[in-house]
């Protein structure tokens, strides 16, 4: 549970920007993944849902209320654990749904545990995965996780492919391994009570979560004790609760008497459990200052608590996950497609794709100088073929679209079709012998506009549906291709026409 | 410096059914490829790691190829080595539980002790590889629906757009079929090069039934225009897919490779399919060029321009199968 190039804190964040871009290049082109380094996983979320469940409710208001009743119900029917189970309310539309973000249960279970809360719904109603809202939330998580854990660059975004929604996560800098400890933990925090029962056993009791907390501090350490903490202020209300729940329960009567998981204090144990996805990270009795203060019920009023950790690294993963929030459901790495580069290879690759660009444009003009011996025809039409590139880089770096391998394709295709479509041009303008007046110029122009505008139209056919659908790498692939068929028609092949006919006709 | 010119082929010597012919059979030899594929895998072509499933490693060791085969939990289904880079070698795994990447950090050795021995891992699982699957078999429906669509409304007529369909059809089949016969999984690559064959092939149909179609004048005149600028097009560009392919390929960038690869067979099929198939479409409606039954030649020569053309193509495919050579195990 290690989050690398952690960075707390607002200064420290500004220096590590700055180093991001202190590279010594002469362009501000951003490269990908591909020929950066770094991860990418894109993996399915788990879980269960059935949604558009109508309530019929008398008084609209009560709809919040009657969620989390069914929700109770519901949890209890499939003794789901904390953050395993939710409902959601449209009041709009007076529908509720149902999600379950794990797959401890069948279709058949959940629907019948939705069924005693006393609502129609039959096993055809669940369908696999989760609510565009939880997706949403999971997104936002990823992304504040990762902004805690000081990484800059990094992308999260979805994908849908054949009906199933992907969450997928791009982070330069990072290995596999870093990546997916990052994604694997729900980081769903607790403070649970653990308290004996009265009859020589203990009692667990949820005292304080996530959304309790208000301001989340930066992980400290005690210098008397030498133990780590998250210091957090418990949000009022929440407080006043808490601290009540510790009067019940004896905690402020019995500070400091904590043996967590000896048989011999079984019975007799009173220890606050800092627990992350259900695992005790730490158990540690009440101080006895803090038992006083909530005693008196001084406490509530400024709800100033610490979160003990066993260590410096949980201190910091507890702070990450109290400030992101829960990962709302778990993703399913065994459905998952992941890939990753080293910075090394990457920087190959770049110079790679130059060479192999290099060496493909260099391949048509040799072609286009052979096929026509005249230079005049075949130097512009070479160069507008290479200033077609250079603007669609201008565009990609103006988007601030990352470039990679893709992309690289997708340039090599553009000098490609924009070849063929300045040859259309030459041969049409050229075509009969001499073009002697810019009238019959510029008939033959327009005949060789509208073969390029046809086969531009069905490129641009083509290659949409790559541009839309999530086939990973191949987006960056057509959205270049689409891009510098529309630049190369609505500029640049026009402009070689008018080169040409300069050359051609004034002479 | 030689010139590269576009030679004037005398099409008044072959009728239209002996024109088509030629590309049928191709066509149709292609097909029958496929769907021995389809009997044999259960899908026409093999399918790549993208859409199959599985882990495929670029990593940099000391060690040998044997070593390397030997290293693992599971048998690789192939180990290449890179050309550009030495100790570098691409390893391919059907898909699996065990963590590769993982496996080649603890039992290869590294060349540089700072640097781990995995450059590259690439990693999906059998249902993701299934959800693209579908999702490539959406996108190249849809690309050559909307093609078909637009050649109809820029021509109007039938037979004019039904011959562009037709013959982009037969030029996705053949390099799909030609996959088939190298060994070529389908890969994201190869799908992005089977669309672009879908843009490009069109461009040199469109040329062609523009000028017959659009222009006056003579009919093998309008031809013989169509042909100058349309080969020198899909020539070009030709060339500029085998000079990225093989470069790619000594570069061990592989999806570089296959769009490359892809694109030039593809485009040998386009020039066959435009001045054979489309040809003999077009002039088979086209009453400026019905052939002269006087000048054509005995069945015999026939035959013998006709093996002469399959020699040509066949040539022209011979080269190839190397650019795509991958070591299978």
């Amino acid at each position: 549970m290690f989050y690398p190039g952690q960075v707390i804190g607002g200064d420290d964040e500004a220096g590590f920007s700055e180093n991001q871009t202190e590279d010594d290049t002469f362009h501000n082109i951003q490269f990908g993944l591909g020929l950066d380094g770094g991860t990418q996983i894109s993996a399915p979320v788990i879980g269960m849902t059935v949604e558009n469940i109508e309530l019929d409710l008398d008084d609209p208001e009560d709809l919040e209320e009657e969620a989390q009743s069914i929700q109770d119900t519901i949890g209890d029917e499939l003794g789901t654990e904390t953050g395993d189970l939710l409902v959601r309310t449209d009041a709009e539309h007076q529908e509720i749904s149902v999600e379950v973000f794990t797959d401890d249960y069948t279709a058949a279970e959940f629907a019948e545990a939705i069924q005693a809360a006393g609502l129609e719904v039959s096993e055809d109603d669940v369908r696999d995965g989760v609510t565009a809202e939880t997706r949403d939330d999971m997104e936002t998580t990823i992304e504040s996780r990762i902004n805690e854990a000081g990484l800059s660059g990094t992308s999260v975004s979805q994908a849908e492919m054949d009906g199933t929604f992907y969450i997928v996560t791009e982070a330069p800098d990072m290995t596999d391994d870093e990546l997916r400890d990052l994604l694997e933990d729900r980081g769903v925090v607790e403070i649970v009570l653990h308290y004996p029962d009265g009859e020589g056993g203990q009692l667990n009791e949820t005292g304080l979560e996530q959304p309790d907390m208000g301001d989340i501090g930066s992980p400290s350490i005690d210098s008397e004790t030498g133990q780590h903490y998250v210091p957090v202020s418990v949000n009022p209300g929440a407080a006043e609760d808490y601290e009540a729940l510790m009067q019940e329960t004896g905690f402020t009567q019995n500070p400091g008497s904590c043996n967590y998981d000896a048989s011999d204090a079984e019975g007799s144990n009173y220890c606050l459990l800092t627990m992350v996805d259900g695992e005790v990270i730490d158990a540690h009795g009440i101080n006895p200052d803090l038992a006083q203060s909530m005693d008196t019920g001084d406490w509530s009023s400024s709800g100033n608590f610490r979160m003990m950790t066993p260590s410096q690294e949980e201190a910091q993963t507890l702070a990450i996950n109290l400030q992101a929030g829960e990962l709302r459901a778990p993703l399913n790495f065994d459905e998952a497609q992941s890939y990753t580069i080293s910075p090394a290879l990457a920087d190959q690759f770049k110079n790679y794709s130059l060479i192999i660009g290099a060496l493909a444009i260099l391949t048509v003009s040799g072609m286009v100088y052979l096929r026509y011996g005249d230079r005049r025809v075949a130097l512009p039409l070479i160069l507008t073929a290479l200033s077609e590139v250079l603007i669609l880089l201008g565009i990609a770096a103006l988007l601030r679209m990352p470039l990679d391998l893709s992309h690289v394709a997708g340039f090599i295709a553009v000098v490609g079709t924009g070849v063929d479509d300045l040859i259309i041009i030459a041969d049409e303008v050229l075509d009969d012998g001499e073009v002697n007046s810019r009238r019959v110029f510029e008939s033959r122009f327009r005949k060789a506009f509208w073969i390029i505008g046809a086969a531009a139209a069905t490129t641009i056919i083509a290659m949409s549906p790559l541009a839309v659908l999530s086939l990973g790498d191949l987006r960056g692939f057509a959205i270049i291709t689409i891009l510098g068929v529309l630049i190369g028609v609505l500029i640049t092949r026009p402009a070689y026409g008018d080169i040409l006919r300069r050359l051609m006709t004034d002479k | 410096m030689g010139k590269f010119e576009v030679p004037e082929i005398d099409y008044t010597r072959y009728t239209n059914r002996q024109l088509a012919a030629v590309p049928l059979a191709v066509l149709a030899f292609a097909l029958c490829i496929l769907a021995g594929g389809y009997v044999v895998y259960g899908t026409p072509v093999a399918l790549g790691m993208d859409f199959a499933g599985g882990t495929e490693l670029q990593i940099e060791t000391t060690d040998s190829e044997a070593d390397i085969e030997a290293a693992f939990s599971e048998e690789p289904e192939s180990v290449q080595a890179v050309q550009a880079a030495d100790n570098q070698y691409l390893v391919q795994f059907p898909p699996t539980e065990d963590d590769m990447a993982e496996q080649a950090e603890s039992n290869l050795a590294p060349v540089d002790e700072d640097e781990g021995v995995v450059l590259q891992s690439a990693e999906t699982s059998a249902s993701f590889g299934e959800g693209a699957q579908q999702t490539a078999l959406l996108g190249l429906g849809a690309a050559f629906a909307g093609m078909s669509i637009l050649a109809f409304v820029l021509f109007r007529s039938f037979i004019p757009s039904i011959a562009i369909v037709a013959s982009a059809f037969s030029d996705l089949v053949i390099p799909l079929a030609f996959m088939n016969i190298a060994n070529i999984p389908l890969s994201l690559g190869t799908v992005a090069g089977l669309l672009l064959i879908i843009g490009y092939s069109v461009d040199s149909d469109i040329l062609l039934n523009n000028h017959i179609l659009r222009r006056g004048g003579d009919f093998y005149e309008s031809t013989h225009r169509a042909m100058q600028t349309g080969v020198t097009m899909t020539v070009t560009s030709m060339a500029a897919m085998l000079v990225m392919a093989i470069s790619a390929w000594i570069f061990g960038v592989e999806l570089l490779m296959s769009i490359g690869l892809i694109l030039f067979v593809g485009l040998a099929a386009d020039l066959m399919n435009t001045y054979m198939l489309n040809l003999s479409l077009l002039r088979g409606t086209n009453s400026r060029g019905s052939p002269d039954e006087s000048r054509r030649l005995h069945q015999g020569e026939l035959a013998r321009a006709a093996v002469s053309r399959v020699h040509l193509f066949l040539a022209v495919f011979h080269v190839l199968p190397r650019t795509g050579h991958r070591r299978r195990r």
